[in-house]
């Protein structure tokens, strides 16, 4: 496992496992409900173009975050498939 | 629609009363602090709530449960409002009441807070959780949510088809024996039959022994002893479940702390504080400390890992994936509509082609029902004697209601195409691609869809907002609905734009359309930066996966919103029109007057030469002012009055009736740039009726205050300005 990163640095396509959580109560809590869990493994399907929302294939299903949540979130990168 | 939901929560709210004496006799076993109580009495009809994520297939199950023809969307939190249907099953009434969609009972939206209210203070007999089969782990977690509750719950592992044929096989025994209920497979409203009798079942005591979820030692041993000193006051527990209060003190959930200190969960009072508040207050701090410090992170994320946790092992002790056949048809289409390149052109092209057809495919209908009334006028002028009946049926009716009965099928279409869209499941790509664009104008990607909705009809475009988070962002998305252009609208832009620009009148609708855009967009951005100023709110929605819309379901709802337009133009436009016509014709001129003439000396002349003074900085002369000021009852009234205003004058045309865009051209004296400054100032003016009652049912009164102030004074403001600047440049003649 490397240096923890953010969900918001993770290129389209990269795969990566929830670390922590680093957001404030309530949003923080919303992600934890969505499935943001320690150690959970999820992928990012895709990024929308300069800060726009990204698109989180996690829990099974897809989820729809904003680049300022998703810098909330920090995961460890995997390497390979997810 | 609104009568009939405020119906509901009518009697939804009368009911509450009964449901204590027979409060579930299946959770006895729950230590949960409610008293065990006798079968319920078959006098009284099960109160069966239906809960679930939102995309679970709610209404799909409430509509083959109920016969009833409720509209499905395939968008995050389609029923905003609670429904209610009434079916009885082996002798035994049910209510059942379909919940709004939620994730999560932890009231982080409006429609969360409606769902969970409801479980909390009416107590249903039973909760039937619907789960997505093909996505149990994510759907389960709200489930071991509603038993924390100690409330009887069957689960429906809905969409059984679909996970088959993903080849995950679930074995809803184990899954029920492992969870402590009874689960039921259902799939495109099949399987009803064993659904009602699982909730006889587990309402009468006969299922499964309901037990509380387990989350590991460390947290349930917390949570018990915090379930122990609540319980310590046997009257508050009785009121609010232990167990419940327990875990959602250690989330640090505000709703939970306020109902501790004896204020309802949507604040104000609901009894009594605890009365030993200082205590459980001392032993949640201790509980909060020592989660952070065994799981060292924060209690309200460590209570979601552990129920997460507690799914996990649950789904993996009894589901079974074959094959993976994991990426489908919907991350194919997604490739291409949601893609950063070309979702956005993707998008501007469906919109455009929404639009085309409306008003190229529904200008021949439209062309040929104008026909058909102006046949029938000429067919009732010549069969009736002259006199007030003849100008009635001719002038009255016919030319107020048939000019707003004409533009029922680019409704239609527009209708059709919206219901495609949401049901497919497009609205939540479009909102993930909006949200960047939107975002900057002080909206949420979340608000693309009441605004969309919009162009139908602006009630329940008002009313979707309540997906939206935070109130700031709901007041912004509720404030900016009015000024895209409903339904009721378009037939006064295709009127004004057929007589007043023939050479090109999609341009100038589409002008309209785009101008009520801009506005929403820049009157969100004032908006933003003066009295709505507050943080960014998050943006975290569930993409939901692509779904082919019914035919029957799209019909159904095509078929209640045309319905309601056919309504209203039976009752409150024909009732207009009536009106109309008898404040143009009475009181009666002298003999002998012309037609202008006799118009003028009638009531609304009179009143309309009094507020000309204030419409004529517009260049509205007073029929045009008459017009435009109906529009405040229904859009669709500024039609129906001009259509009053300038009769047929059957006796005076050789040539035959004319169209109301005809007599519109010849006889109004409107140049080209007043008939665009009256489509302006109906777009902007103050919404109809139904959509102010609407706004204040949604954001109370003084916002509706301000909104319908702000539009009115908008209005007036833009029709100067752009009446005057093209005075300036020209453009009178």
């Amino acid at each position: 496992m490397e240096v923890p990163v953010r969900l918001s640095e993770l290129p389209a396509g990269g795969c990566f496992r929830v670390e922590r959580i680093l957001l404030a109560r309530e949003v923080g809590k919303r992600l934890a409900d969505m499935g943001f869990n320690e150690g959970r493994r999820g992928v990012v399907v895709r990024r929308q173009l300069s800060g726009g929302p990204l698109q989180v294939g996690i829990l099974g299903g897809s989820v729809l975050i904003r680049r300022s949540e998703a810098e909330g979130i920090e995961v460890g990168v995997l390497e390979g498939r997810c | 629609m609104r009568d009939e939901l405020s119906a509901s929560r009518g009697e939804a709210s009368r009911a509450p009363d009964a449901s204590p004496a027979a409060a579930p006799a299946a959770a006895c076993s729950a230590p949960s602090g409610r008293a065990p109580a006798a079968a319920p009495s078959s006098a009284r009809p099960l109160l069966v709530a239906l809960a679930g994520n939102p995309n679970a297939g709610k209404t799909t199950i409430f509509n083959a449960l109920t016969g009833a023809r409720h509209k499905v969307g395939n968008y995050p939190g389609v029923t905003v409002e609670k429904r209610e249907g009434r079916l009885s099953h082996r002798d035994r009434e049910i209510r059942l009441v379909d919940l709004p969609g939620v994730y999560s009972l932890t009231a982080y939206s409006a429609d969360e807070v409606v769902a969970r209210d409801f479980v909390l203070e009416e107590r249903p007999d039973l909760v039937v959780d619907v789960l997505d089969s093909t996505n149990l782990e994510r759907h389960l977690y709200l489930c071991l949510q509603l038993l924390e509750l100690g409330v009887p719950v069957v689960g429906a592992l809905n969409m059984s088809d679909e996970a088959e044929a993903k080849g995950i096989a679930v074995d809803e025994e184990r899954l029920g024996a492992l969870l402590g209920l009874r689960f039921v497979k259902t799939a495109r409203g099949a399987g009803m039959e064993a659904l009602l009798d699982a909730i006889l079942e587990a309402a009468e005591g006969r299922g499964p022994e309901p037990r509380l979820p387990s989350y590991g030692p460390e947290l349930d041993a917390r949570a018990a002893d915090l379930e122990a000193a609540i319980a310590a006051d046997p009257a508050f527990a009785a009121r609010v479940p232990a167990r419940w209060l327990a875990l959602k003190l250690l989330e640090k959930d505000e709703a939970a702390e306020r109902l501790l200190r004896g204020e309802r969960p949507s604040g104000g009072e609901a009894g009594p504080a605890h009365a030993r508040l200082e205590e459980v207050e001392r032993i949640l701090g201790a509980a909060r400390l020592r989660l952070e410090r065994h799981f060292g992170r924060d209690a309200e994320i460590v209570v979601s890992e552990r129920r997460y946790a507690s799914v996990h092992g649950a789904v993996a002790e009894s589901t079974r994936l074959a094959g993976k056949a994991r990426f489908s048809l919907s991350e194919k289409a997604d490739a291409l509509l949601m893609s950063p390149l070309l979702g956005l052109p993707a998008f501007l092209l469906v919109m455009y082609g929404i639009f085309k057809l409306t008003f190229a495919l529904g200008a021949y209908p439209t062309a040929w029902l104008e026909a058909l009334f102006s046949g029938l006028a000429g067919l009732a002028g010549s069969a009736l004697p002259d006199g007030l009946a003849k100008s009635l049926v001719v002038d009255g009716i016919l030319g107020g209601v048939g000019g707003v009965l004409s533009f029922v099928p680019p409704i239609v279409i527009l209708f059709l195409c919206l219901s495609f869209l949401e049901d497919s499941g497009y609205m939540a790509r479009a909102a993930f691609i909006t949200d960047r664009f939107l975002h900057r104008f002080g909206l949420h990607g979340q608000s693309f869809l009441p605004l969309v909705l919009g162009f139908g009809c602006s009630v329940p475009a008002i009313m979707s907002a309540r997906t939206l988070k935070s109130s700031r962002d709901r007041v912004a998305t509720v404030l900016a609905v009015p000024f895209m252009s409903c339904g009721a609208k378009l037939p006064v832009y295709v009127l004004l734009a057929g007589a007043f620009f023939p050479r090109n009148p999609a341009a100038a609708i589409m002008g309209v359309y785009g101008a009520g855009v801009a506005l929403a967009l820049l009157s969100s951005l004032i908006l933003k930066r003066t009295i709505l100023r507050g943080e960014a709110t998050p943006f975290v929605m569930e993409l939901p996966p692509y779904r082919l819309p019914t035919l029957r379901g799209i019909l159904a709802h095509v078929g209640e919103k045309t319905g309601s337009y056919l309504r209203k133009a039976g009752t409150v436009i024909l009732a207009a029109s009536v009106l109309i016509w008898a404040v143009t014709t009475f009181p009666l001129a002298p003999e002998g007057a012309t037609p202008d003439e006799a118009l003028a000396y009638s009531a609304a002349g009179r009143a309309g030469k009094a507020v000309e003074p204030l419409l004529s900085p517009l260049g509205f002369d007073w029929k045009i002012g008459v017009a435009a000021v109906t529009g405040f009852a229904a859009k669709e009234v500024v039609v129906s009055t001009l259509g009053v205003l300038y009769r047929t004058d059957l006796d005076g045309s050789e040539a035959g009736p004319r169209g109301l865009a005809e007599r519109l051209k010849e006889d109004s004296g409107m140049t080209p740039l007043v008939a665009f400054v009256l489509m302006l100032f109906v777009l902007v003016m103050p919404p109809c009726l139904a959509a102010l009652a609407a706004i204040k049912a949604e954001l109370g009164w003084r916002w509706l205050a301000f909104e319908a102030a702000y539009l009115a004074a908008l209005s007036w403001g833009l029709a100067f300005l752009v009446y005057r600047g093209g005075l300036l440049l020209g453009l009178g003649a």
